[in-house]
This record gives structure tokens, sequence and C-alpha cells, in this order.
């Protein structure tokens, strides 16, 4: 009986192994057709550092501070710079990343105050020669025409996120928060035009749950961005 | 009759020859295209999707086209002879199984009145071939590839043949037409009627052709590639497009023996090819199903399975089989 009994288990078994692999038959394959088809990328992901440039004007954000360039432990960054007669401040006249001994730290990003140097979610580098890493002032601009972020420079941002939800367990001092208020009123249509656009492209993007903690993450980050704005600008008025 | 023009014999078998080897090149290539995307869905990837734009449709078109350039390398030490002979024989006789194949009600080269028996007897010469080659490249892995072989088929023919018997005893012939003929209502298909027959046949079957779970005379963790190690060029080629043929032309004869043939759900005979060629597919896909589900198995389990399992069932199905006929009879 011994036998019989483990004949038809037997059986059983190996159609129970076909309905297995009869049901990852049906399933969509979930291999990603990687020249045809790319990861979306969370925005804050460290790959190809590029320039970000006003998406209106087309103008580079860069103000020429060279904090970036202090910033950065191995030294890729290399900023030349001139002071415009009339409006007396300063603009790049070069501006070069050396990929090459980049280590995409994300300091120089940190640094800026200005959303001018982003670290982003490219990541294809390869070419033919070493000296093609080297990345100057308009191939930096052009690969940071398409990119997506939130800015940072916005404090009527941080206004808002404060109006809708209760602030986060005190993170800031309050002295910072006034301080931030009183530039509110002038940058508050700025920052209306561009939340709503840059929440579409998000869902666009959604196909990731990893998009979700990227949004969770956004207002405080867009926090501590104001702080440290607040600070750099106080600095440099005074500065000034 | 052909196309409503009245030929001689020797016009028709040629037209037929050269219908059946273009099909069956054809239908070789797509087989292996199938069985790559069969596997490769059940492993939940794509399998080749860039030659041809479509799904890699013609990923198999331009494998061969690559094989035909490659430069055939025969070992030093192989006996040349019996390498050379080895995959021309195993194609031969997979083409030659093809006489007997009824397509339809009148579409076969020879409805030969020992149709299965001669089925059975040129699927013979595969063990035949393999051996040769695994002789002739003189080399361990073909030799090991090859004897294995020889002795599973050997082992299965038995079971594989009595299940046939079955089949034979129901429709009093060896003809296969007459046995397709047999099949004529879904209730008198011999899976209906003969479900242990099928089962041993289908088993058999899938050792006959040396697919997985009895693939081991091409273990690739043992062997390498079994028999077909030292071949290169259209020499492989040929014995792979042999490897497909065959589990074709088996899954062909389980559809004229045990699936009604060429008989569809309407009873229209002229669309008959169709659903030949459709119940063949779908056994080919139950053998591509067997091959990436289960794992392969073990030298001693495959001989004990045959003669202890396999060979007992086979007889008490053509045991069953004789009472029952005489019985209703």
């Amino acid at each position: 009986m011994g036998m019989v009994k483990d004949f038809f288990s037997g059986i059983y078994n190996l159609v129970v192994g076909l309905f297995v692999t009869g049901k990852h038959l049906g399933r969509h394959a979930i291999t990603l057709q990687y020249p045809k088809e790319r990861w979306e990328m969370p925005e804050r992901s460290r790959g190809v550092v590029v320039l970000l440039s006003d998406p209106e004007t087309g103008e580079l954000n860069c103000t020429a501070c060279l904090l970036c360039m202090k910033a950065c432990p191995t030294g890729a960054i290399i900023i030349d710079r001139e002071k415009n007669p009339e409006t007396k401040r300063w603009f790049p006249t070069k501006f070069v990343i050396d990929n090459t001994i980049c280590a995409f730290c994300g300091l120089c990003e940190e640094s800026c105050n200005f959303d001018a140097i982003k670290l982003t979610g490219k990541y294809e580098f390869s070419v033919f020669d070493q000296s093609e890493l080297i990345y100057d002032m308009d191939r930096l601009a052009e690969l940071g025409r398409d990119v997506k972020y939130t800015p940072r420079k916005k404090p009527a941002a941080k206004k808002a996120a404060e109006q809708k939800k209760p602030p986060a367990e005190g993170k800031k001092p309050d002295e910072k928060k006034e301080d931030t208020a009183e530039k509110k009123p002038e940058e508050k249509p700025d920052k209306i035009e561009t939340n709503p656009a840059e929440k579409k492209e998000e869902k666009a993007e959604a196909s990731d749950k990893k998009t979700e903690d990227q949004e969770s993450r956004k207002p405080e980050e867009a926090k501590q961005g104001d702080l440290g704005l607040d600070k750099e600008e106080d600095k440099k008025e005074s500065g000034n | 009759m052909f196309l409503g023009i009245e030929l001689p014999q020797i016009v028709l078998s040629a037209i037929y020859f050269a219908l059946t080897l273009g099909v069956v090149l054809l239908m070789a290539l797509f087989l292996v295209w199938w069985e790559r995307k069969v596997s490769a869905h059940i492993q939940v990837r794509f399998g080749p999707m860039m030659t041809g734009k479509w799904h890699g449709w013609s990923q198999t078109l331009a494998d061969a086209l690559k094989l035909l350039q490659k430069e055939d390398i025969v070992p030093r030490a192989a006996d040349k002879g019996v390498y050379f002979w080895a995959p021309v024989i195993v194609f031969g006789a997979t083409m030659m199984t093809f006489v007997v194949i009824p397509w339809s009600p009148r579409f076969i080269a020879a409805d030969l009145n020992v149709g299965i028996l001669y089925i059975i007897a040129i699927t013979t010469f595969t063990i035949i071939s393999l051996l040769m080659a695994g002789w002739g490249s003189n080399n361990k892995y073909s030799l090991l590839g090859g004897m294995r072989s020889a002795a599973q088929i050997v082992s299965y023919e038995v079971p594989l043949t009595l299940s046939i018997m079955g089949v034979v005893l129901l429709a009093q012939s060896l003809s296969m037409q007459d046995i397709v003929a047999d099949q004529n209502k879904f209730w008198n298909w011999n899976i209906i009627r003969q479900p242990l027959g099928f089962l041993v046949y289908l088993v058999a079957a899938t050792a006959e052709v040396n697919r997985t779970p009895f693939d081991l005379p091409e273990a690739e963790q043992e062997l390498v590639a079994g028999f077909n190690v030292e071949y290169s060029g259209m020499k492989f080629a040929m014995f792979f497009l042999a490897e497909f043929v065959n589990m074709f032309v088996v899954a062909a004869i389980a559809t004229a023996l045990f699936l009604g043939g060429w008989w569809g759900p309407f009873g229209n005979e002229s669309l008959g090819w169709l659903w030949f060629v459709l119940k063949s597919m779908g056994v080919v896909f139950v053998l591509m199903w067997f091959r990436w589900t289960y794992p392969r198995l073990r030298v001693d389990h495959l001989m004990e399975f045959a003669w202890k399992w396999l060979l007992p069932l086979a007889f008490l199905n053509l045991l069953a089989t004789g009472l029952i006929y005489n019985l209703v009879k």
C-alpha cells in the first residue's frame, strides 16, 4: 500500500509543480529592458553633477560664489569668475567638473545656496576617452536643462508647509522662522506656480514606491534648505 | 491528387518531401524560439526581444545563419567517418518519421500498413547516431553522454511501445490513418479510452527525446553538453534541429494516437491539418513546461522508474485494454 500511496502523492506533487511554473508563465516579466527603459531615479540620488538654470530665462542659477569649489573634497570643481560691471554681480566664465575625480559626495550641492549645482539621477557616463569625462560649463548646463528639483531657495514654500501642517518636532529654532517670515510676501506667487507642476511630474514618475518616500521627505528638505539659505544670505548681505 | 491535378506518385512524393522539409525546418526554428520564450516567461523574464523587432522572432533564424558560417572543427583524434555521419543519420531518421505523420485525412506521404511500427523502428536510429556521435568525437563527455543516451532510450523504448500497443489493439490496425479514423468522437479519443496508456507514453516519450527530467545524456553540469560537445557549426545545428524536430514528432505521434489526430470539434475534415498542428503544439508546450518545471533524475532512479514503474503500468494497461475489448466485443 505504501508504494501506491507514494505513487499518487508523487503524481500530485508533480502536478503542483506544474501549477507553480504555470502561474509564473502568466505573470508579466519583471525585466527592465535597459536601453529602451530606465529606472526613474529618486530626486536626491547622487549621479552626474549638473548646473541648473532658470527655466524661464535659461540663465544659470550660479552666482560664482565659489562655495562648491571650496566644499569639494577632491577638488573636482574649477570655477573662473568675472563681475558684471552693471549689476555688480559675479558670474562664472568657466565652470569645470572633472568627473574622473568627483566622489559624488554631494557636498557641492549642500553648500550651494542658489539651486545652482545638483547631483542628478543620471548615471550614464561611459566614454571612450577619460578626457571626455571633464565636463565644461555648456555641457553641465545642458545636462541640467531637464532636471526636476525641489527649489530650496523659496522661503514661501516653508511657510505654506507650516500652514498646512503643524511644524515637525521643533527641529528648527524659532528665531530662524521669524527671519524668513519677513521675506514671504515677495516670493509666494513663485512658489504657487512651481509646486503643482512638480506634483504632476511626480505622479507621472510614481511607477515606484520610492517616489512616495521622496514626497514625504520633501517638506523637511525644503525647510533645511531654507535654514541654510537664510544663514548664507545674511552672511552675504553683511559681507557686501 | 494535389491541388486538383492528377500527378504521378513520384512527383507527389517529391512535392511532399520538399514541403515537409521546409515546414519542418521552419518549425524547428520556431520551436527553439518558442522554447526560449516559454522558459523565459516561466522564469519571469522576456527571453529574446531584440532580433527582428517583434519579440525577437528572428533570433533563431539569425542563430542558424551564424552556425552556417562557422568553421567546422573536427577533433584531431576523432573517428572522421563516424563523426561525420552521426548528425546526418540523426537528422535523416528524424525526417523519415514524417512519412507516416497523418496531417489530415488525405495529406500523408505514405499510409503504411505498419505505420506505427515503422515509427518505432525509425526512431531507434537516433540511439545509433547518438552513440556514433559520442564514440566518434573521442571525448569522455561525449562518450558518457552517448552511452547514457543509448541506455536510456533502449529502456524507455519498451514501455513506450507497450503503451502504443493498447491503442493498436483498439484500432485493430498499425496504420496511422486507421488509428486516427478510429477516434471519430471526442469520447473515442484514446486519451479518454486509454488514460494510463497516454501517461506512460508521455513519460516515455519525454525520455525518448532526452528532455528534462530525463535529459541525462546532455546533463550540462556533468557532461558539458553530452554527446554533441565536440560538434560545431552546421553539424551542431543538425543535432540541435533534430532534437527539436524529434520533440515535434513525439508530440505529433501523441496527437495521432491519443488526441484524435486531425479530428476537430466540428467534424470538419478540411481543417484537419490545423487541428493536428494545434494539438501537436499543445503537446510540445506540455513537454516544454515539463522541462522548465522538473529537476533532472539520477541515473539509477531513471532506470528504476522505467523498469519498475512504467513497464508494469504499460503491461497493466495492455492487459486491461485486451480484457475490456474482448468483453465489450
